[in-house]
């Protein structure tokens, strides 16, 4: 086997090994096991659906409060609980590296693609419910909705690639990430069509990237009458960059970590 | 062959770090057995964990041309929250290795029985110790790292250890660290003190002992 094929084998063994241990020790075998992972967005966003539903009425922006609503929670809750698994990951997993195939971006890659899939099939789930109800409509097209989960996902990754190796080089970075993650609400575009907004407000969630996505998504279900603003390229230009920088500060921590 | 040049360490220490590892190097090849020998944190564990890849040097490098083991010790390779038994699938998944074979190995070497099925914390630091054997005994490395756990246990779990390490095993390379002269006297072939971040190899490991005495 070449050198190269054999490092393929590897990764995916170690992914693999870390998925099934991440689920078995966060989710028991018990019950419903590793369908928990559903759980809290569903939980979210019906609660918050709901709220909306008895604050503003049956319909906001011309679709269905309660389908617009889950449909921009479901993705912050994603982009909030990650960033909020990834602080301190190292520490809390340094045994692990005991293991020389196992990588400190093992780590951080296993637990992402965890809520990965787990916020996206609450998303899934509870759409497929509301659409029985008939609150939540047919996708206008599916390519959008898919492109637009990848952009915020990509964001999602490009950011605990920062935050996981600096809450490890500082406490202050540890202590301010729920608060700061609070404050990217309104920067996430979950609560609003960027259409709908001021001109100057409007131009300046769109430096938010995670607005790009969640745009892309919303078009991709509800249609060209919620008239979308997005680009495909500023997020790139954002989140690639934050990428390479999170690589970079991984390799430093790493360097420095000392493990018992 | 595992070869180290140079190897320097230090840790946080207050506002500076101190330097554990001074520039060590030395070289370890299938069949030999070195002792590291040296005083309580003159940093025997440092350098096992250095050569093991638990932990990356400040400077130098290390060359592996053999597979080495995780250092196996009282921690460290298994996981406190998991049971032995998922320990065992964890590490036979990661190295490519079957449970089922992983299993047997596990509960015929460690004798556990039920413990197996209880999360690592709960045992003591003799089951401990037979579980971290049986771990790394159940993938086959050509170099083992044992960092203090030699050796301990009963008689019966002595016995096992001899015949797994020292008579199945004889033609591998073995990193030794323990306190235990007599054992040292008994398995290694050639001795490395650490005293004051620098290591001297003796090719012969009753010599090493002596300057160890004389510290």
């Amino acid at each position: 086997m070449s050198a190269l094929a054999k490092g393929w084998d590897i990764q995916i063994r170690v992914i693999k090994a870390l998925m099934l241990r991440e689920l078995t020790t966060r989710f028991g075998r018990e019950n419903i096991g590793f369908l928990w992972v559903m759980a809290e967005p569903l939980l979210f966003a019906v609660l918050v659906g709901i709220l909306w539903r008895a604050m503003k009425g049956p319909f906001e922006f011309g679709v269905s409060v309660i389908a617009f609503t889950v449909s921009g929670y479901i993705p912050l809750v994603f982009f909030r609980s990650t960033i909020g698994r990834a602080v301190s990951s190292f520490t809390a997993n340094g045994g692990l590296l005991y293991h020389r195939q196992i990588k400190i971006l093992d780590l951080i890659l296993v637990r992402f693609i965890v809520e990965f899939i787990g916020h996206l099939m609450a998303y899934l789930f509870i759409a497929v419910v509301l659409f029985a109800f008939d609150i939540f409509p047919v996708p206008y097209d599916l390519g959008f909705l898919v492109l637009g989960w990848l952009y915020y996902a990509l964001f999602t990754l490009a950011i605990t690639l920062v935050v996981a190796p600096l809450s490890e080089m500082s406490e202050v970075v540890e202590k301010f990430i729920p608060v700061t993650t609070y404050m990217m609400v309104p920067f996430s575009g979950a609560f609003y069509l960027v259409s709908s907004l001021y001109p100057a407000a409007a131009e300046v969630v769109l430096w938010s990237p995670p607005v790009h996505g969640m745009e892309m998504m919303r078009y991709g279900v509800f249609g060209p009458s919620i008239d979308p603003q997005f680009d495909f390229v500023y997020p790139l230009e954002f989140c690639l960059p934050t990428l390479v920088l999170g690589l970079v500060l991984c390799r430093m921590v790493r360097k420095r970590m000392v493990i018992e | 062959m595992i070869t180290c040049e140079n190897l320097r360490k230090s840790y946080p220490s207050g506002h500076g770090r101190r330097e554990i590892l001074k520039g060590i190097s030395f070289s370890i090849s299938k069949g030999e057995r070195l002792a590291v020998l040296g005083r309580n944190g003159a940093g025997k564990t440092t350098l096992i964990k250095q050569i093991g890849g638990v932990e990356l040097p400040d400077s130098g490098r290390i060359i592996r041309s053999m597979t080495n083991s995780w250092p196996i010790g009282f921690n460290g390779g298994f996981q406190g929250s998991l049971t032995g038994y998922d320990n065992a699938r964890f590490i036979a998944r990661i190295y490519g290795k079957t449970y089922a074979e992983m299993r047997d190995f596990v509960e015929d070497f460690t004798e556990l029985g039920g413990a197996l099925r209880q999360p690592v914390k709960t045992y003591s630091s003799g089951m401990r110790a037979r579980l971290a054997f049986a771990l790394s005994l159940g993938i086959e490395f050509d170099c083992y790292l044992i960092d203090e756990v030699i050796l301990v246990g009963d008689q019966n779990f002595q016995r096992k250890c001899h015949v797994e390490l020292f008579e199945k095993r004889a033609d591998r390379a073995m990193i030794i660290v323990s306190h235990d002269m007599g054992t040292i006297r008994e398995t290694c072939n050639r001795g490395m003190l650490i005293h004051e971040g620098r290591a001297t190899i003796h090719e012969d490991v009753a010599e090493a002992i002596a300057a160890y005495d004389s510290l």
